[in-house]
Formats: C-alpha cells, sequence, structure tokens
C-alpha cells in the first residue's frame, strides 16, 4: 500500500517511512476521536491507520461515545475555543466530565501510545496510566474563550506532548512540547487523483455549469468563517472585467443551525444572477470536488477565519491558482506571488481574480509550483512520517 | 590522484536527519521584537529559520534565502534591510551563535517602528539522525554515493553539524583531510556557504563540480 506512493513523493521518502516505523514494531498505538465519517480528522485516519498497520505498526482507531447533550456541548467547546467567545457554564463542564468518565470504561486505554484528537476526547487522559499520551489539536487554540481553555488545558497539560498545525496556533501556557504538523491530503483519493476528462464534463454538465466559460470555485460550508458573500461580492466586481461563472460548493450542515441563516442570505446575495452556481452536495460528494476543482481556472478560498483550509492543497495538488483568505493555514499553503494570492479584502480577492482570468499562463506557473509545494509539505506520506517521528521523541527512542 | 586508494582506511559513514518542528513561544511583530527573540531562540530556531530553507520544501521567495528576510520584506516592507540579511555569511566556521550575533548587529542598527502586517513566530526543530546505510572508503566511492545519497544526507554533513556546534568544520572536508590528507579541496568544500542556498540539489550540484575539478 506505502509503495504506491513511491511514484509521488520517491523511494526514498518511502525507504525512510519504513526504516522509522521498524523502530516502532512491537509498540502499540490507538487513536481516538469523536467521529467515524465525516469531517477533515475522520478523513485524514480512514486513509492514515491502514497505512500504519501497512506498515506493521500494531494500530487501532477507536471512537467516543456520546449523547446529543454531550456533542451539543463539544460543539460548543469548538466554536469558543476558535472564536474566543462563548457562554459556558460549569453545567457543561459537568457533561463534558461525565462522558469522559463513560468513555474510560469503555475505549482501552493501555495501548503503549494513545493518540488523542481534539478536545472532544482530551479529558481521557485524566484515566491514564504509565503510558504515552499525545494530544493531536486540529483546530486554532491561539484565541480561545478564557474559561473554555481554563477548564481544558488542566487536560492538556497532562499529556506528554501534543500537535498543533500551525506555528502561530502554539500556546505559551502550556510547558509541555508543542509539535508543528501540518494536515494532508491524500493524492491517492478519490477527491485528488487524477480523473478524466470525461468525467469532469459529465459533472459539469450535470450541474449545468458551462464548459466555454472560465470557472471560479469555492468549496466551503456556507459558514461566515469561509465569507461566502464576500466571495459572491468579489465575482461580481470580476464580471465587470472577464465574462466568467462562479461555482460555490457546500454540503448541507444538519448539526449547524446558523448554516442554513448564511446559506439564505447568499441566495439573496446572488440575486438570481445566473453565472453563479449554488451547489449543495451531500457529503462524500468526492468526484464532484475533484471535477470541479480540475475544471476551474482559479480556486478561492477566502476565509476570514481558517483552521488549516486544505481545499487549498486539494486544489494546488490539481495545478491551480488559489487566492486565499489571509488566515489560519492558508498562508503556509498559498505563498503570495509563488503559488497563488493572499487577500484581506473583496477588492483583493476581485484584483487578483482578474488577473489570473486575464493571464492564464502566469496562473499556470503557479499551479505547477503549488503542486510541487504540496508534493512537498501537505501529502498524506509527510503527514504519517511526522506522527512516526513524534512518537519516537515521545517515547525516548532514536533512530 | 588515486580514487581507489583507501587512505588511512576511515570509511565515511552517510548519516541524514529529519528536522521536526516545535513550537518556541517566540513572536514578533516589529523589528524590536524580532532582535529580542534572535538573542532569545535557541540555536535549533537559528539554524531552521537561516538554514533548513536550503530544502526546496522549506518555501522562501528565491531571491530571500531565509526566513528572516522574508518576512522582514514581505511583512515590514523593509527591503533594504531584507537583503543584508538575505546575504548574511554562514560560512565556516560559523555556528548558529556567531550567524545569531550577526543577525542581531544587523537588524538592531536599523532603526524602525514599523509593525508588521503579520507576526514572525519562531519555530524550533530538533534533528533526528539516521544512518542511511551507506558508505565510503575511496573517493571514488565518496563521489558516487554524495550523487545519490539522500539529500537529506548531505545537508546534515555539510550544514547542519556545523552549524549546530556539533563539528567545526563540515564531514566531507574534514574526512577528505584526515582520511587523504587533501587539504586543498578540503579548503575549497569550506569555503562554500550554504546560506545562500534555496535547493538542496543545487548544493550537492556544486559539491560535486568542485570534487570533480579536483578529482577527475
Amino acid at each position: 500500500m506505502i509503495e504506491k506512493y513511491a511514484s509521488i513523493v520517491g523511494e526514498q521518502e518511502i525507504d525512510g517511512i519504513v526504516k522509522i516505523a521498524e523502530k516502532l514494531k512491537g509498540i502499540s498505538i490507538l487513536n481516538v476521536n469523536s467521529t467515524k465519517a465525516g469531517g477533515g480528522v475522520a478523513e485524514i485516519l480512514n486513509r492514515m491507520v491502514p497505512l500504519m498497520k501497512d506498515l506493521g505498526i500494531n494500530v487501532d482507531w477507536k471512537v467516543i461515545r456520546g449523547d446529543s447533550e454531550f456533542f451539543n456541548v463539544t460543539k460548543a467547546f469548538h466554536n469558543s475555543l476558535q472564536n474566543g467567545a462563548g457562554n459556558l457554564t460549569d453545567e457543561h463542564f459537568k457533561i463534558y466530565d461525565k462522558w469522559q468518565e463513560i468513555n474510560s470504561t469503555e475505549v482501552p486505554l493501555d495501548y503503549d501510545v494513545m493518540f488523542i484528537h481534539d478536545p472532544q476526547p482530551a479529558g481521557l487522559v485524566k484515566y491514564r496510566k504509565n503510558n504515552t499520551w499525545i494530544w493531536r489539536c486540529h483546530i486554532d487554540i491561539s484565541n480561545p474563550y478564557p474559561p473554555t481553555w481554563k477548564f481544558l488545558s488542566q487536560y492538556v497539560s497532562q499529556y506528554k506532548s501534543m500537535i498543533i498545525s500551525v506555528p502561530s496556533f502554539g500556546r505559551d501556557d502550556l510547558e509541555i512540547p508543542q509539535f508543528i504538523i501540518p494536515p494532508s491530503i491524500d493524492p491517492l483519493s478519490v477527491k485528488n487523483s487524477q480523473i478524466h476528462d470525461v468525467t469532469v464534463r459529465r459533472v459539469l454538465k450535470k450541474y449545468d455549469i458551462k464548459e466555454d466559460k472560465p470557472i471560479i470555485t469555492q468549496v466551503s460550508r456556507f459558514d461566515r468563517a469561509k465569507d461566502p458573500i464576500g466571495v459572491i461580492k468579489a465575482f461580481k466586481l470580476t464580471r465587470n472585467h472577464v465574462d466568467s461563472q462562479l461555482v460555490y460548493v457546500g454540503s448541507p450542515a444538519s448539526d449547524d443551525p446558523e448554516g442554513e441563516i448564511v446559506y439564505n442570505e447568499v441566495v439573496k446575495e446572488v440575486d438570481g444572477e445566473k453565472d453563479i452556481h449554488l451547489l449543495m452536495l451531500p457529503p462524500g460528494s468526492d468526484l464532484e470536488i475533484n471535477a470541479f476543482q480540475r475544471a476551474s481556472s482559479l480556486v478561492m478560498q477566502k476565509s476570514i477565519k481558517e483552521g488549516f483550509g486544505l481545499t487549498v492543497s486539494e486544489a494546488l495538488w490539481k495545478e491551480r491558482p488559489v487566492i486565499g483568505g489571509n488566515t489560519g493555514g492558508i498562508p503556509l499553503q498559498v505563498i503570495h506571488g509563488v503559488t497563488g494570492y493572499l487577500v484581506d479584502s473583496i477588492e483583493g480577492a476581485s484584483h487578483y481574480m482578474t488577473f489570473l482570468l486575464k493571464n492564464k499562463d502566469y496562473g499556470s506557473l503557479l499551479g505547477s509550483r503549488g503542486k510541487e509545494h504540496v508534493r512537498q509539505n501537505f501529502l498524506i506520506t509527510r503527514e504519517l512520517r511526522d506522527y512516526l517521528l513524534t512518537v519516537l521523541y515521545s517515547m525516548g527512542k532514536s533512530l | 590522484m588515486d580514487l581507489y586508494s583507501y587512505g588511512k582506511g576511515i570509511p565515511f559513514v552517510f548519516q541524514g536527519a529529519y528536522y521536526p518542528k516545535k513550537y518556541s513561544k517566540l513572536k514578533a511583530t516589529n523589528l524590536a521584537q524580532l532582535a529580542d527573540g534572535i538573542t532569545k531562540a535557541d540555536k535549533y530556531s537559528i539554524f531552521y529559520h537561516m538554514f533548513h530553507p536550503i530544502f526546496t520544501s522549506h518555501l522562501v521567495a528565491e531571491d530571500l534565502p531565509n526566513d528572516f528576510a522574508v518576512w522582514i520584506d514581505q511583512a515590514l516592507g523593509l527591503r533594504e534591510l531584507a537583503e543584508k540579511v538575505a546575504d548574511l555569511s554562514g560560512a565556516e566556521p560559523k555556528t548558529a551563535e556567531d550567524v545569531r550575533k550577526d543577525l542581531f548587529n544587523t537588524i538592531n542598527s536599523y532603526k524602525s517602528v514599523r509593525e508588521g502586517l503579520r507576526e514572525f513566530v519562531f519555530v524550533s526543530c530538533y534533528p533526528i539522525v539516521y544512518d542511511t546505510g551507506k558508505r565510503a572508503s575511496t573517493l571514488a566511492e565518496f563521489l558516487d554515493t554524495l550523487a545519490t545519497v539522500d539529500s537529506r544526507s548531505v545537508v546534515w554533513h555539510f550544514v547542519s553539524k556545523r552549524i549546530l556546534g556539533m563539528s567545526s568544520k563540515n564531514d566531507f572536508s574534514m574526512w577528505l583531510e584526515e582520511n587523504f590528507g587533501l587539504k586543498d579541496i578540503s579548503y575549497k568544500l569550506s569555503s562554500i556557504d550554504p546560506q545562500t542556498y534555496t535547493n538542496e540539489e543545487k548544493l550537492r550540484e556544486d559539491l560535486i563540480k568542485n570534487l570533480e575539478e579536483e578529482l577527475l
């Protein structure tokens, strides 16, 4: 399985991963998160765990249990950690602790290495044995709502080490080592692998999108942090200069009441404009997303608040230049003027949209650089290697 | 030159290194804070921002070969200072401590109160060294292996160990001198300044070119 990646990242890279994995043979690792499907964490674990097994590592993956009350609390946790605001009370913290205790009796906690993902199961560390616990934080915790962080950090500080995605997400009030490991995409997944042009054309036809007019795409939830209104406004400005069409691909978010409100605001902003296509695709529409990204002249990720924004790497991998918001992990992927453009305003976004639509050769150059940048930094093999090195380090082992 | 001699019989053991990154808790939003951070950062952080960009995976602007220069240019808009920082020497016998002093003096002598468009976050790293399994006992084997070994090995022996204070000069020069008494070649390699490289293969190419001129 791992050898399939050799043609993409090179045999030396794969040999290196195999050698590191050999040092971890005989060590058991358990990944714990809160969902088996949906969301970036589950997506990467679904690919990463089989790869680790293929390398001969004794690795497993368990999902914690909780009722709707617990998941409402953890959703509030998530929002308050990322947005710096919230209204969590002691009652919420008690619900969180209650489910940590329940899960501590159901999740085996005696693996040599416990790899805990995100805040939902972080409190399990309270029940740790004499083994190595690593917390993998996938969200931005640099400016959290203080009461939530105060509560969570009492658990985080009990870990041997933690992992953040972006340097600026680091915490100054923690003593444990904070490793920086950006997330990754899988180049062999349905969403990112090469597909035939006929499939791209079929998908465009299915959604009534013209082939012969330049396409700008943003793949994002209908969430204010992704600035869908800003994308539409920027596109309208660009349309004054270049005839083009915008495809905004989102998915229904039944667990996010605000999603529908934002969607309705976006529909109002579109105001019947025929060249703006708002698409609601069901979760798992990976082939369609692949096709839209490949059909695009450029891809947007105009977020005003972002965790990492892996849709950027997805687009760059397909050699499409990206215009991204200057936030979170986007500047790690969009190097201004090298792989795309970073913007802080609607006007800035429109400026670079117009520039790239008028200068397609230059866009291709940015795209090809972007693909190489992703190949070197944001593919699953690099994240796998970094995880293995972190385990090695945390267990005091050497290569 | 006898390319097939074993010299004093000391083989060259090719190692390589990974550099996993760590958050250092140091940040800067202006020049004074950057200078202060440079005095406080550990040597791994100085290495990471000044020399790790030798790897193409560590993307910097093509004309500004280190993270400090890029930030000074792009976040502070101080092009002239960025160019000075870009051209700081990292040649032998400098270590991270010497580079730190040069960096501090260069930045501290420039007066600006401008606030950056984004912050500079100091990143540290910890080298994890591994054996590539490659060995060279003769100059012929050394040339052949240097041309094909993992580029992480080239950077580890030629740059990282010396900058991190683990040796006084690069391992290649040391071996050529100790095992074969080749002082001229050793000196020639030592005079290559790695700080201005942004491509590990270009560094390898230049090392081979210099060796080829002397050995073949």
